[in-house]
């Protein structure tokens, strides 16, 4: 009879217990880190390219590293051909992105030379991301690229 | 005909001379990487004002101008332990190109004449080059050279 009763017990419970490992086993997103720095005090990114997963959580670490200039700089991830609009719409404005701007993946904050920074976003779908500079006149020279790979 | 005889050689001695000159010199200098990024300092912000300037967007200019000093110091202290009259020198014409790109960042405050502007633009630059000459050859940025980092390729 006991053993009938685990039985019975064993049959409700070990559905259970699948849906419950499953929660468990459900993959938390892949958290990669990332670094970029301001070729000194050049209007350049170094690297000028980047490669994340697609859905991976990214902290990205962004360091002015100028010297001389009080150049102020920042990094700024776009969707696929919005660099220029973006770019062009903070001109007037000292190249501060507004927070509500849909076009905008993430920024960081402007910083000064010798200051690091940080941002964290989820990595969009898989393809290639223009990320600028926007203080005005900067995203000429000072672009790169966020490959985004499939996960 | 010896007259010209000698003439030919003379060039041709000041010729070697020279070209044996630059390199040496360019080896003399103490910080030739520091004096190398300060000459591309000078010569980015000189790009900076004329984008400004041609893309009206005026009230960034004088801090332009503000950077174009600063990498003026740059140089400054590139060229601190060189010997004194060559630092002299440097000196007189980093003043007049200095002069020359504040006076451009001056007008930019009343002037919204973009030719006028970049006028003004192209003689700051003739005196920045002539900064540039007292300077070897390999050490001076190539104008040629597109800008720095990706340059120009948009998305």
């Amino acid at each position: 009879m006991l053993s009938r009763r685990r039985l019975l017990l064993a049959f409700v419970t070990s559905p259970l217990t699948l849906v419950g490992c499953r929660r468990h086993q459900r993959r938390e997103p892949q958290v990669v880190d990332l670094f970029i720095e301001s070729d000194g005090d050049f209007l350049a990114f170094h690297p000028d390219t980047l490669t994340c997963p697609s859905g991976a959580r990214v902290r990205l670490t962004f360091h002015h590293g100028g010297k001389f200039l009080s150049a102020r700089h920042n990094w700024v991830l776009v969707y696929p051909g919005q660099m220029d609009a973006v770019d062009k719409d903070v001109e007037h404005n000292e190249g501060i992105i507004s927070k509500d701007d849909t076009r905008v993946i993430a920024d960081t904050p402007m910083c000064d030379k010798g200051v690091t920074v940080m941002t964290q976003f989820t990595a969009p779908a898989p393809g290639d991301y223009p990320f600028f500079c926007s203080t005005p006149g900067h995203g000429e020279c000072m672009n790169g690229i966020l490959h985004v790979t499939r996960a | 005909m010896n007259d010209i005889r000698k003439t030919l050689a003379a060039f041709a001695v000041v010729g070697l001379t020279l070209s044996i000159a630059a390199p040496a010199f360019a080896q003399q200098l103490k910080s030739t990487e520091d004096v190398r990024t300060a000459l591309r300092l000078l010569v980015q912000v000189s790009n900076d004002f004329k984008r400004q300037i041609t893309n009206k967007n005026f009230a960034r200019v004088p801090h332009e101008y503000m950077e174009y000093t600063e990498a003026a110091d740059a140089l400054r202290m590139s060229i601190k332990d060189e010997p004194a009259d060559f630092k002299a020198k440097v000196e007189t014409r980093l003043k007049a190109a200095v002069a020359a790109y504040q006076k451009v960042a001056d007008m930019s405050g009343k002037e919204t004449d973009v030719d006028k502007l970049l006028a003004e633009h192209a003689k700051a630059v003739t005196a920045m080059n002539s900064v540039f000459d007292l300077f070897p050859a390999a050490l001076r940025p190539d104008p040629n050279l597109p800008p720095p980092g990706r340059g120009g390729r948009r998305g």
